[in-house]
């Protein structure tokens, strides 16, 4: 007979390195003379998007279009070190430091500029449209390129360095005091599955997933996190099992270590939650481990809606599910 | 000692003539001798489709063919799948969609969908996950993949 149930998880995770670790990102800016932008960055995009998400960071700290913007990220002959792609921690640590790096160097463009534009401080200019123009009176103003050139060729030099470094303190093991991760991340999911209760076979027929990003830089690419995330946490929670004899893994292939195609995959209703984390840039905090978490805990919650037996051993395969069902008569 | 052959074929619309191993596979003549290392060898067992290419218009694993095998066949590896001038509406779309995260997936999903849609310009959702059901993807969950087909499908843009 074929059962099913619906089940939610809920699930917040820290990011970061956490626990005190030292978890920093270095970044490098120039501006050149025709009011292009170089970033040097440690930080690996293996194809979560970071690259492109730095990039934003940068663009919109300098008031400039995308376009303008080079980076060149973990070339160990040119960038500094931003620490691992891991942790979830991209965005969040090596997008602040671009974010301070970039304002270092704007306050040096913007110095030259106030003296140009005959402002007392820097706070009486913005940069929109190509121009560096005076607040209130945009008729006061000068392109961003000729800026760059001008004030170069006074001398300045428009560059800016900058580390972060995410706060996390020890956790004290006497009384559990300490902030062990910042910031953290919330997400829900919701599973609805079918089980087969003669054969134990799950199929997950649909999955909801919200997850709390503090700022969708990149809504796309964010979108792109949370389904993938899906798909590692319904692996995860079905097939996935590294078998181990002595040491050495007995299904080190595709054909035995079984992961989702896309025949295994639900459709999924993403929900991005943007709740600004005031110490992130422009808001945002990290989402790529956060958005795999909640589908095992949905699912599991969903297979005992269905037949009324508690998983407590990933992954769910037939044989557990039927020996609980045995065990249940 | 394996003997070598001469083997011919046309690859990506250009004729090929060259003296190979017989027993190299064909995913290691596209790579070592002439390339095209656009094609990725993901398992090398059959079992994640990355290195698929085309063979006269079929999908096929290239990590489970000799080379001999194709002997004077109609090969199309990514290399050849865009214009001189124009990326094909496929990788058109897989990048409207955010299709593409890692990419080594990317070649032989977009291959594979080259296929279907040359044969069934119009699939169903279902007939799309039926026909990359062979390739693997780890980073994309499949959504926006299926997504980037579907609008080419509906779009119905000459192929």
């Amino acid at each position: 007979m074929k059962k099913r149930g619906i089940g939610i998880g809920c699930t917040f995770y820290g990011t970061g390195y956490g626990n005190g670790f030292p978890d920093i990102s270095t970044a490098f800016v120039e501006i050149h003379d025709d009011g292009s932008v170089l970033i040097l960055t440690g930080a690996v995009d293996c194809g979560q998007g970071s690259t492109t998400v730095l990039t934003q960071i940068a663009a919109e700290e300098l008031g400039i279009p995308t376009d303008m913007v080079t980076i060149t990220c973990a070339d160990t002959g040119c960038t500094p070190d931003s620490g691992t792609t891991a942790a979830t921690r991209q965005t969040y640590t090596t997008g602040n430091a671009i974010r301070l790096a970039c304002q270092k160097a704007k306050k040096t463009l913007l110095e030259w500029a106030a003296k140009e534009l005959g402002t007392n401080t820097i706070e009486g200019l913005v940069i929109a449209e190509g121009k560096i123009m005076v607040k209130g009176h945009p008729q006061k103003s000068i392109t961003f390129k000729e800026a760059c050139a001008k004030a170069r060729f006074a001398g300045n030099r428009l560059i800016g360095e900058a580390s972060f470094t995410t706060h996390a303190t020890q956790v004290n093991m006497e009384d559990g005091q300490g902030a062990p991760y910042w910031p953290y991340a919330f997400g829900t999911q919701i599973a609805e599955v079918e089980v087969d209760t003669e054969t134990g076979k799950v199929e997950v027929l649909r999955i909801v997933a919200a997850q709390d990003v503090g700022k969708a830089i990149n809504p796309q690419s964010v979108e792109g996190q949370i389904e993938g995330g899906v798909a590692q946490g319904l692996g995860w929670s079905l097939l996935e099992e590294v078998k181990l004899s002595s040491g050495n893994i007995t299904n080190p292939a595709f054909s035995s270590y079984l992961i989702p195609t896309v025949l295994d995959m639900p459709e999924i209703e993403t929900y991005i939650i943007e709740s600004h984390e005031p110490t992130g840039p422009y808001g945002a905090k990290g989402v790529g481990e956060p958005a795999m978490l909640s589908a095992a805990p949905a699912i599991l919650n969903a297979i005992h809606d269905a037949i009324g037996v508690r998983i407590n051993d990933l992954p769910a395969t037939p044989e557990k599910i039927l020996e609980a069902l045995q065990e249940k008569k | 000692m394996i003997g070598t052959k001469s083997f011919e074929a046309i690859v990506n619309g250009e004729q090929v003539k060259l003296n190979i191993p017989q027993n190299l596979r064909l995913i290691d003549v596209l790579r070592n001798y002439l390339g095209l290392t656009g094609t990725k060898e993901g398992c090398g067992e059959g079992e994640c489709g990355a290195c698929t290419v085309l063979v006269d218009g079929e999908p096929y694993n290239s990590c489970l063919l000799f080379a001999l095998q194709v002997q004077n066949k109609n090969i199309l590896t990514i290399e050849g799948l865009a214009s001189y001038n124009n990326l094909h509406p496929l990788q058109e779309s897989f990048l409207e969609h955010g299709a593409v995260q890692c990419g080594y997936c990317t070649p032989g999903m977009l291959l594979v969908a080259k296929a279907l849609l040359d044969k069934n310009p119009n699939p169903t959702r279902e007939e799309i996950k039926v026909a990359i059901s062979g390739n693997l993807c780890r980073c994309t969950g499949y959504s926006k993949i299926v997504d980037a087909i579907s609008a080419v499908a509906e779009k119905g843009v000459k192929r």
